[in-house]
């Protein structure tokens, strides 16, 4: 739930529970008010009753009043002097209809005569007064409440607008580009400080992020010259007349060992050098050809498996770095026939935006999150575990879309071009 | 020939210089900066190894030097940095050739051979071995004076071979120079063994001599016993 609206909502319960209760209690006040009111009319009206029997000798008549009615009843005796007031319905002749009414009943002796006095006023238009005065009151309560309410949205938007800058400044920070964090200008102290937290973080990220590239890259290009020695030492000891087949055997080994870390370190710097948008001269680059280049560069390993090639390319050229393109080719391709049994087969797919490298393996589906990492490979392999992870930062530098599935025993590594930058221009 | 060694690394250096004495070649040392200045002022060499990062000093302000001495000594820059600019940089100040540290010592020799050929013996292109005769420049094969007919690969192979006579050649050697180093096909070194068979195969066909000789499965030597 936003924020918004959940102060909103406990705003409203609030409100509303406060409104209701208070219009409550301000309905019963306002009719007890108005029942004394009309009971202290009925009580007039008994007076002049009494008065007008006392003063005329007969008893007044009983629609001789302007609002209320009048009703006698003979009794035998007054026995209950009391004063009765309560609420009741009658029937208004005038109006025709019925109606609540408030009346008074007592017994008294009129003209020394016992008699049973009734008095029944109306209460209709009193009602409509509390109607009148509860919407006159209520109303412009309800109004203020709204026109809170829509100052109050207004408000608390406009106030969450650096922090909702502030999160789209930090979604679209991305530690391998160029571009720092974008402070945002308001006056709110909260967000200027938070707004400082995240640039300082983001500073620390990024610097640190620096070193350790730079760290990756110089570690790896201080490992050369050793690695020379020992490929210039194996290549001395090989010269030995004296090798005997054990010690040749040793020297293989250590020569795969070498050629592995060189790869290794190599594919290290590759990485940093992509990551560090080295290789940037954009040219115009058939795809189609160069395809067609590395298929015959890589034709006898291709031969040696007995590996199916099957193509279908039209003519498509991009915008793009050369070494990188190459780098792209080379490790879709020879990640293809790697992974292969011999005999397989490799599909290569070339439309307009989208290159598809098909290829049968001895293995099932692969975790398509995971394959880019870097150093995830199986145990069986004896490449780098570095070759899809380089794929995936030239796709990312570029702008390409990379994509993993597995269909009918075929590995498939799909990369769409279709992006803004890329057209030719 | 006569080459000077221009690298800080004693190790690498003694190795270079073992490699290149076999062979009947005389090798001078640069381990600094200094050292190196005064060589290739005072003497002439056929190449010169060249390493760039130096303890006192740039590689490339040498080259320069040379260049302004207008030395004609031919040049190998060795650097551990696989730098496109650098690379520019450095055969635009005139260097003949760039090759990365770590590199194997047949694969120096064959650079430096070519950069001798290309140097010195202008125009004649033609490498001799025995009854086989190749013509670097057409890139054509011939033996007993007949043409035999080699892939591209096959040919760069055979070169390799007759550039490290006598030598013996790693298999890992073998796959970098065919397959340079961005392959990524590691587990793929007994892979070399066929293509060795093909030529093989074409040359002893033609009514050449088979040279090759294999060794334990490490590598394969190319020599005249």
């Amino acid at each position: 739930m936003k924020l918004f609206s959940s102060y909103n909502r406990i705003l409203s319960i609030i409100t509303l529970t406060g409104l209701l209760v208070i219009g409550f209690l301000f309905y019963q006040t306002l009719g007890q008010y108005l029942n004394k009111q009309i009971d202290d009319h009925l009580f007039e009206e008994l007076l002049e009753v009494e008065d007008f029997t006392h003063v005329k000798n007969i008893l007044p008549s009983p629609d001789g009043f302007d609002d209320v009615i009048v009703e006698y009843k003979k009794i035998h005796q007054v026995t209950n002097k009391r004063r009765l007031f309560a609420d009741t319905n009658f029937y208004n002749p005038k109006k025709k209809h019925t109606e609540s009414a408030r009346y008074l009943k007592t017994e008294l002796n009129l003209n020394g005569q016992p008699y049973q006095v009734m008095i029944i006023a109306s209460k209709f238009e009193r009602q409509e007064q509390i109607k009148s005065i509860i919407l006159i009151i209520l109303l412009p309560v309800i109004i203020l409440l709204l026109i809170l309410w829509l100052v109050n949205r207004i408000l608390i938007k406009r106030m969450w607008l650096p922090f909702r800058e502030l999160l789209s400044n930090i979604k679209a920070f991305n530690i391998n580009q160029e571009k720092v964090f974008e402070p945002i200008q308001t006056n709110i102290e909260e967000f200027k400080e938070l707004n400082k937290a995240v640039l300082d973080v983001s500073l620390k990220v990024k610097s640190d992020y620096r070193e350790i590239k730079l760290f990756t890259e110089n570690a790896s290009h201080e490992m050369m010259t050793p690695l020379a020695v020992i490929n210039s030492k194996l290549d001395t000891m090989l010269q030995s007349n004296t090798l005997g087949k054990e010690e040749s055997e040793i020297l293989a080994d250590l020569y795969k060992a070498t050629s592995k870390l060189t790869k290794l370190n190599q594919s290290l710097l590759l990485l940093v050098k992509i990551d560090n948008n080295q290789l940037q001269d954009k040219e115009k680059i058939d795809l189609k050809a160069l395809i067609e280049e590395k298929l015959n560069y890589f034709q006898e390993f291709i031969q040696k498996r007995s590996l199916q090639v099957q193509t279908n390319m039209s003519p498509f050229s991009i915008s793009a770095n050369r070494s990188l393109m190459e780098i792209l080719i080379n490790n879709l391709l020879s990640n293809a026939i790697r992974h292969n049994y011999d005999g397989g087969s490799i599909q290569i797919t070339l439309t307009k935006d989208n290159l598809i490298f098909s290829n049968t393996s001895a293995q099932s589906a692969l975790h398509p999150g995971k394959i880019f990492e870097r150093f995830y490979k199986d145990n069986t392999s004896e490449g780098t575990g570095l070759g899809l992870a380089i794929l995936k930062q030239v796709c990312l530098r570029q702008n390409y879309k990379l994509s993993y599935g597995y269909e009918q025993g075929y590995h498939q590594f799909k990369i769409n071009f279709d992006g803004p930058e890329n057209e030719i221009r | 020939m006569k080459f000077l060694i221009v690298e800080d690394e004693e190790s690498l250096r003694k190795s270079i210089d073992q490699y290149l004495t076999a062979e009947g070649n005389i090798c001078d040392h640069a381990a600094t900066y200094e050292q190196g200045y005064q060589k290739l002022s005072i003497y002439d060499y056929d190449c010169i190894l060249l390493d760039l990062t130096l303890p006192d000093g740039e590689g490339l302000q040498l080259l320069k030097y040379l260049k302004k001495i207008n030395k004609t000594d031919g040049v190998l820059i060795i650097s551990a940095r696989n730098s496109l600019d650098q690379k520019i940089e450095g055969l635009s100040l005139g260097a003949d050739d760039y090759l990365i540290k770590p590199f194997h010592l047949s694969e120096l020799y064959a650079r430096i051979q070519s950069i001798v050929r290309r140097r010195h013996f202008n125009g004649n292109t033609i490498i001799h071995f025995n009854e086989i005769e190749i013509d670097t420049a057409a890139k054509e094969t011939k033996v007993n004076g007949k043409t035999v007919y080699l892939t591209r690969k096959e040919f760069d192979l055979l070169l390799y071979f007759i550039a490290n006579k006598n030598k013996v050649i790693s298999k890992a050697a073998a796959v970098e120079h065919i397959w340079g180093d961005d392959a990524d096909m590691a587990d793929s070194f007994d892979f070399i063994y066929t293509h060795i068979k093909n030529v093989r195969k074409k040359l002893t066909d033609s009514g050449c001599k088979d040279y090759f000789q294999s060794v334990y499965g490490v590598g394969y030597k190319f020599a005249d016993v």
